[in-house]
């Protein structure tokens, strides 16, 4: 028997009460304005805060590290539907593995300081992300019809290696604020480290808007909720780009809003991916193929990963206004 | 009493099947015998479904008969080859002439759905020029229909039946987005694609009648690849899962198993009814309107079975030519062994195609033909083996065993019109007494020639891949076309644009049947848009007046 | 008869109770398993001599239970099951097959003296070449076309219930019944844990042991 109605029972409960809360995020997000947290303040200088920074490069651990389960448990379906042809299919799993674990280890961590095998780990991330990439890539290229719907749509995707890319980036940048003498500007590259957050969770925004976009394509937007993945991030990223290269030192509660109503979106995309495998033919009986098949449960969070890192730039942007 | 669908009628007591879950209903209009309707539809396939459902939303009163049962694909099929014979019209018919056709499973469905239940769901439009064949191209006939007003109605029957297809279509004018993106291809399918490929041809995904992703009821396609012998998912969009529920919402009554066996006429020489053999006896049912949509076999059988002292030769025959330009298309295909393990029975059979040749002129014969991947089931696949290459005993074994590794291509070829092509009644009779239909075919020059062009083609195309043990299957031909040709005057056709008979006003016939010429791809996407057309039509005359009842 | 075994180890029926498998899947292959194995149509020569035919059409391994293909046609000629359509130069299908086999054990008799079933292999492949190339001897045919009963009904009758059974299904790797389960992995090469894998020389034992997974 299939389940082919429209969700009922427990996941309509769970979409309800994600709904809502989506609904109020969005709402707090429209009435809530910017505000001037130093404003007043004639001479802006800096107010190093030992404790905030420590709290921002947690922050970043916690995005790094949900990005990264994100990662692990979309690449172990889609590499285990591809039968792991190639030695180098295992790798998403090993470092997403890796910056899962040294990720909760710096959620925890509150000394002030980087610490080597995180280092080490984040780095290996975020070339391990970029090589995919090129593997991906690859891969389309030699298939019939090279670069083409067919070879996007169901080709190896060329955006998911970027998101253990950027998980391992993200990584890197908290070691940076981490290691960031107290009573200083975060730094990265000679830049305020707030606004490389805030730069690169944005465009990684559009990235994963750009991959859900293929997707969502791919099953022809056939439920409106398919719409909310390709209009709310692109302004997430659009607003959190303008934080990142406006004025610091303001309080961005707007800005702050999306970012939650965003973080919530990504988990309840992984509830309407959950509904949409029980939809398929034979539901969830028949798991073996439709979690292959359906949508993909575990791909929608990293727009959670990216909304949490937004957070992180945004208190980074807050306590340390650089300009 | 009996659930068993093909042997008691389902659509009864208010209520029909609901095809989408198990052991339910929906509501079913019924309308008495005697009170005549305003139009009864003979057949309920790729014609008449459509045709049912728009007749149904205009507002009239109609009931679509169909001699086949009424399915529930759900729970009814099984994923089997010889079971699910069970779609397929099995009853007698005679075949001769040099290349006698096949039936049955080849081309002929008997259901509530008609033929689209076990359909390939390959939903081709034609090349605009084939309209105009004989005035464009130099053979066949024109077609009085505009191509301009038909890209509208393909539009509009891609879109009833979500058409999952190409973001671009690489041939022909433009067209819309297809609702549904394409499938994802299989081995045996790209091995087309590079074939294509390595000549220089462009190739495309199939746009094919069956979903990608989910839609209303219907979960998207599991890749199962038994679509010839009827979809258990419910992903293919047959009539039987898109027109004929809309049918049933707008008021139709739907009939199964309810074989039309004459068309009744009237003193003034107007159809007025139908005799229809169900649960056991013959009815009556009258009607204001009849639309024959039996297909190109029974759609003839019937008008010459119902011939009468006014109409000896048959119904709308003045013309002579009903049951004659019998069409089939060339069905040829070309098979190799790859090294790697190919599993061609994944997935829709036909999921990448070429329609190089339909586009291209530079031949030295008319028409046109595309070809597409395969991937035919055990059964399907033995009788290519042995109805073809002629193999039996141990040999046949051996080769079968490399069913994992085999491939193919298959040609979907234009055959001309030709008179003496033509269905006819035989002296024998079927289980209702009624004489069966007798079918005479012969390929003609022309045929040959494209064929043999085609399979050159589709060899080089499998050698440039690297297939190996590479044989032709010569003798292979499916759909059917013609016996009631449209046309622009009563002399040269049985019927005119609007699918309305020449002789009797209030006689239409609305399916294969009426393709002047068959063109080289699939026919069924054109019959439903000339449905479509033809209930617009339909509406359009009443409201000014060129249609009283 | 030995042969090698393409895909050792694998059996279709293990996957009898998976979700590649519906109701209606299920009954129509336990009616097809349960096939009466006497003759309901055919009389005792007629059947002797299908029978016979049916080994030299489709020989079989002895290293399993034989598919009885003499008991699927003449369940289809009791059912009268036909094709949908009839060259019309043959009989209705009964008719044809019982003549058919008449004039098989009558041009054994004749060139042999011997009933078809009681003739070499090698004597039967000889008749039925006849027959296929049109070479028989017209008298015994009584107007029967040989070659066109022999391609219409023999082999296409025999074969068709040949591999329609799932023991050759086994033999050709065929993934069987898919249904509400299809399929994953569509790209050459690929193969879902439901399929069965193909043994190279070699390997047989490795694969033997993986075949025995799939359900
Ligand atoms: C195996 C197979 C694969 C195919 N694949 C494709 C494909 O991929 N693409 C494509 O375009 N086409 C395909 N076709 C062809 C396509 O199915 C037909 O061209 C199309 O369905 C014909 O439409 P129709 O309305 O003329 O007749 P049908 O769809 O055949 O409908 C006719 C209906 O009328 C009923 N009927 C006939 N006579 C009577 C009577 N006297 N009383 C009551 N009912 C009657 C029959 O039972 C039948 O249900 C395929 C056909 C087959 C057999
Ligand atoms: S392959 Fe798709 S369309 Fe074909 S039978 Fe299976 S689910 Fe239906």
């Amino acid at each position: 028997m299939v389940n082919t109605r429209t969700p009922t029972g427990a996941p309509r409960n769970a979409l309800a009460l994600l709904g809502s809360l989506t609904g109020a995020a969005l709402v707090g997000a429209l009435y809530s304005r910017s505000q001037p947290t130093v404003a007043h303040s004639p001479t802006k200088t800096p107010v190093p805060d030992f404790a905030k920074a420590n709290l921002a490069a947690r922050r970043l651990n916690r995005a790094a590290g949900t990005l990264a389960l994100s990662v692990l448990f979309d690449s172990a379906l889609e590499h285990y539907r591809g039968q792991f042809r190639n030695r180098a299919m295992y790798t998403p799993l090993v470092t997403a593995a890796m910056a899962l674990g040294v990720s909760a280890h710096g959620t925890m961590d509150q000394r002030q300081m980087p610490h080597v095998v995180r280092d080490t780990v984040y780095v290996l991330t975020a070339i391990a992300g970029l090589a995919g990439t090129g593997f991906h890539l690859f891969n389309v290229r030699r298939k019939a019809g090279g670069v083409s719907w067919q070879n996007l749509f169901y080709g190896a995707p060329v955006g998911a290696p970027m998101a253990i890319g950027l998980s391992g980036l993200l990584g890197y940048l908290s070691e940076r604020v981490r290691e960031t003498p107290s009573g200083q500007t975060p730094m990265v590259w000679g830049l305020p480290a707030g606004r490389v957050v805030g730069i690169a969770s944005g465009l990684g925004m559009a990235g994963t808007t750009g991959e859900a976009g293929l997707l969502h394509f791919r099953g022809g937007f056939h439920d409106p909720f398919m719409y909310l993945p390709v209009t709310m991030p692109p302004v997430t990223a659009l607003v959190l780009g303008r934080t990142a290269l406006g004025p610091a030192g303001t309080e961005r509660r707007a800005t702050r809003w999306w970012l939650r109503a965003t973080a919530i979106l990504g988990l309840s995309g992984s509830a309407f991916h959950a509904i949409g495998v029980g939809r398929d033919m034979g539901g969830w009986r028949n798991w073996e193929q439709n979690i292959l098949n359906g949508p993909p449960i575990p791909a929608p969070p990293a727009f959670t990963g990216l909304a949490l890192a937004g957070l992180a730039a945004l208190s980074l942007l807050e306590n340390h206004p650089d300009d | 009493m009996s659930d068993d669908p093909l042997i008691t009628p389902r659509a009864a007591r208010g209520r029909a099947p609901d095809v989408f879950h198990p052991g339910a209903w929906v509501p079913m209009k019924e309308y008495p015998q005697r009170e005549p309707v305003d139009f009864v539809v003979i057949g309920t396939g790729a014609g008449g479904g459509p045709l049912i459902a728009r007749l149904a939303e205009y507002g009239y009163s109609v009931i679509g008969f169909d001699a086949g049962p009424y399915f529930r694909p759900l729970e009814d099929f099984a994923s089997d080859e010889a079971s699910q014979s069970q779609l397929f019209w099995t009853d007698e018919r005679l075949v001769d002439g040099a290349n006698p056709l096949k039936m049955g499973a080849n081309n002929s469905g008997r259901a509530v759905g008609g033929s689209t239940v076990h359909y390939a769901m390959v939903s081709l439009r034609f090349r605009p020029e084939w309209f105009r064949s004989r005035t464009l191209l130099g053979y066949g006939t024109d077609w009085p229909l505009d191509w301009r007003e038909m890209w509208r109605y393909y539009a509009q029957a891609e879109h009833d039946l979500s058409i999952a297809g190409p973001v671009s279509y690489p041939w022909g004018p433009k067209r819309p987005r297809y609702p549904y993106r394409a499938h994802e291809i299989n081995g045996a399918a790209e091995v087309l694609a590079r074939g294509a490929e390595a000549m220089g041809y462009k190739w495309a995904e199939t746009p094919l009648a069956t979903v990608s992703a989910p839609r209303g009821d219907s979960p998207s396609c599991v890749y199962r690849g038994f679509c010839r012998v009827g979809c258990s998912t419910n992903a293919k969009q047959s009539q039987l899962v898109t027109y004929i529920p809309r049918a049933l919402a707008a008021g139709a009554e739907i009939r199964d198993l309810a074989m039309v066996g004459r068309i009744e006429v009237d003193a003034a020489g107007r159809a007025c009814g139908v005799h229809y053999h169900r649960n056991g006896a013959w009815h009556f049912q009258a009607a204001r309107n009849v639309i024959v949509a039996g297909y190109a076999i029974e759609t003839p059988r019937l008008l010459l079975n119902s011939a009468t002292d006014r109409f000896r030769d048959g119904l709308a025959n003045s013309s002579g030519l009903v049951g004659r330009y019998l069409m089939t298309q060339s069905n040829q295909a070309v098979y190799g062994v790859m090294d790697e393990m190919v599993r061609w029975n994944k997935g829709p059979p036909s999921l990448t195609i070429t329609e190089h040749w339909n586009y291209d002129d530079r031949k030295d014969f008319h028409g046109g033909y595309c070809w597409m991947a395969q991937g035919p089931l055990p059964v399907e696949w033995s009788a290519a083996m042995s109805g073809s290459r002629k193999l039996w005993g141990a040999p046949l074994r051996e080769k079968m065993a490399d069913y994992n590794h085999q491939v193919g291509l298959k040609m979907v070829g234009e055959m001309l019109p030709h008179p003496d092509n033509r269905v006819s009644l035989a002296n024998e009779k079927d289980r209702y007494g009624l004489p069966v239909a007798r079918v005479t075919y012969s390929w003609h020059d022309n045929d040959k020639a494209m064929i043999q062009h085609a399979l050159g083609e589709m060899q080089r195309s499998l050698e440039l891949v690297g297939a190996k043990d590479i044989w032709r299957q010569e003798n292979d031909t499916n759909h059917l076309a013609g016996t009631a040709r449209m046309g622009n005057d009563r002399k040269s056709s049985v019927v005119n644009a609007d699918c309305r008979s020449w002789d009797i006003p209030n006689l239409w016939i609305c399916d294969g049947s009426v393709f002047p010429t068959t063109g080289g791809v699939n026919p069924s996407l054109t019959i439903t848009a000339i449905a479509l057309r033809t209930a617009d039509r339909i509406q359009m005359l009443q409201q000014t007046g060129q249609l009283n009842f | 008869m030995t042969e090698r075994n393409r895909y050792p180890g694998y059996d279709v029926m293990a996957k009898r109770h998976s979700l590649s498998w519906n109701d209606a899947t299920r009954k129509v292959m336990d009616a097809r398993l349960g096939v009466p194995r006497e003759p309901r149509f055919l009389r005792q020569m007629e059947w002797d001599t299908l029978v016979a035919i049916c080994e030299r059409i489709i020989p079989q391994p002895q290293n399993r239970p034989p598919i009885p293909l003499a008991a699927y046609i003449d369940q289809k000629l009791q059912n009268d099951a036909r094709n949908g359509f009839r060259n019309a130069a043959l009989p209705p299908q009964r008719e044809a097959w019982k003549k058919g086999l008449a004039a098989f054990e009558a041009e054994a008799c004749l060139r042999y003296e011997h009933s078809f079933h009681n003739l070499k292999e090698r004597q039967q492949d000889e008749l039925l070449h006849r027959a296929e190339t049109g070479q028989s001897d017209a008298s015994v045919w009584s107007g029967m076309d040989a070659s066109l009963f022999f391609s219409e009904h023999v082999m296409s009758d025999i074969i068709a219930a040949y591999y329609a059974h799932p023991t050759s299904w086994n033999e050709i790797g065929f993934g069987g019944p898919a249904g509400p389960r299809g399929y994953v992995r569509m790209q050459n090469g690929r193969r879902d844990p439901w399929e069965p894998v193909e043994a190279g020389p070699g390997d047989e034992t490795r694969v033997r042991r993986e075949n025995q997974r799939v359900r």
